[in-house]
């Protein structure tokens, strides 16, 4: 199969014509952190932790949706770059409401995994403290907006995987939610067959099934990506 | 070389990284053979005094906390938060999302626990609550942070010893760092 060769990180190195960086960078050991990407999903570029250096352009770039071109050479580790990641996920949790002490997903969370990876030891900005509601109106899932970060990884899921489009995005910016329906209540949806996928691709302790207890929760989001490989015809 | 003093003060928190302190089990005598603890919730002392560390658990819940906190800063080289309500308001955090009147009445007269007999509490000496609570890094500048609701043990030995012995601690590593 034809190949390109590109630069990252001062090494050399071979890729498939269409690939993402940040594909490419897995593939090759290089460790860039992102919560909106999952396996099996399409790639939207919301969460801005996956950005990258490119020889050439001005502004930085999600690694998720670019795709690399010939003889590209970029940088994924710079003091900017990690700068930046930790700020990112700073506003993370200042924006909504973590409270990992009495969080279902406490000790299996992405977000806190991600905090510890950047060395977040202290959030410098205000707390927003933003008033969320809790909806669990569901027989056996609740969506709890507190610990929402946006990725969308549950509509995209629904929508992609499942095909049933319960999710959505309503407003923007600040008063940004998740919606179920046309903003009304889970449990009422029509469109949901109850099959929790969105909550084992919620990165968070956002969706959780009633089952859990605090600091209990399982998720196995990897299930995904498994699950649309599987499906594809020419596997 | 004089012993350091070490102070650790408890504010608006549970008593929990207090515990975690003491959980630090034979180490303590380690720490003091290096440093002298010249004050702490559980030995009797007034004033505090000048000290080369403050480690301060708790949030800034009140008049009485805030008045501290700018006291400690100004006796204190170092100042260390310790445990996340000192860093992140945590648990006594989640009274800001409602009144303080509501928090108060809640606790104090709808209790489920309450017999009807309940009173709002009055008596001049006690601290008068602010209507929010605040991470002590709203007020002073805070030198280090010991995440964690309790914090390690581990953690706070490793805090202290490397502090005690002139050296910055490693707290921002993935294996020192604990949220909740
Ligand atoms: S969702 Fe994750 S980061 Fe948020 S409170 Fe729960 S454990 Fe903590
Ligand atoms: S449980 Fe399944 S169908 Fe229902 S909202 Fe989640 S992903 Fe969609
Ligand atoms: S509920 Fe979970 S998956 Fe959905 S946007 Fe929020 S954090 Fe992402």
């Amino acid at each position: 199969m034809a190949t390109i060769d590109i630069q990252i990180d001062d090494r050399h190195l071979k890729a498939t014509p269409g690939a993402t960086i940040l594909d490419i960078c897995r593939d090759n050991g290089i460790d860039i952190p992102t919560m909106c990407h999952l396996e099996g999903l399409s790639d939207v570029g919301a969460c801005r932790l996956c950005l990258v250096e490119i020889e050439g352009v001005r502004k930085l770039q999600s690694s998720c949706t670019t795709k690399a071109t010939p003889d590209m050479v970029i940088q994924t580790q710079t003091d900017r770059l990690k700068n930046y990641r930790r700020i990112t996920t700073e506003l993370f949790f200042a924006e909504r409401n973590h409270f990992c002490a009495v969080c279902v997903a406490n000790g299996n969370c992405e977000l806190q995994d991600l905090g510890y990876k950047v060395g977040m030891d202290h959030v410098r900005y205000p707390y927003l403290s933003a008033d969320c509601d809790l909806d669990a109106t569901h027989p056996q899932m609740v969506m709890d907006h507190n610990r929402c970060i946006l990725c969308t990884r549950c509509v995209r899921v629904c929508a992609e995987v499942e095909g049933a489009h319960n999710w959505d995005v309503m407003n923007r910016g600040f008063n940004a939610r998740i919606i179920s329906g046309f903003n009304t209540p889970w449990g009422e949806s029509t469109d949901c067959t109850s099959c929790g996928k969105c909550m084992h691709a919620c990165p968070t302790g956002a969706i959780w099934p009633k089952s859990a207890t605090m600091g209990k929760l399982e998720k196995n989001p990897a299930m995904i990506g498994e699950l649309v490989k599987k499906r594809r015809m020419d596997r | 070389m004089p012993k350091k003093k070490i102070a650790t003060i408890w504010l608006g928190g549970c008593s929990g990284c207090h515990m975690s302190l003491l959980d630090m089990d034979e180490r303590i005598l380690e720490i003091a053979r290096l440093a002298d603890i010249v004050k702490c919730p559980i030995v009797d002392g007034k004033e505090l005094p000048e000290v080369d560390i403050s480690l301060v658990e708790g949030a800034v819940t009140s008049d009485e906390h805030l008045r501290e906190i700018l006291h400690i800063r100004k006796q204190s080289k170092l100042l260390v938060a310790l445990g996340d309500c000192a860093v992140m308001t945590n648990v006594t955090g989640m009274r800001n999302f409602f009144p303080l009147k509501d928090v108060i009445k809640t606790s104090y007269l709808n209790a489920p626990s309450n017999d009807a007999q309940g009173s709002l509490p009055s008596h001049p000496a006690l601290l008068k609550l602010h209507e929010k609570t605040y991470p002590l890094q709203e007020f002073v500048k805070v030198d280090h942070y010991i995440r964690g609701c309790p914090p390690d043990a581990d953690t706070i030995f490793h805090v202290l010893f490397e502090l005690l012995h002139d050296r910055v601690p490693d707290i921002t590593s993935m294996h020192t760092l604990k949220y909740g």
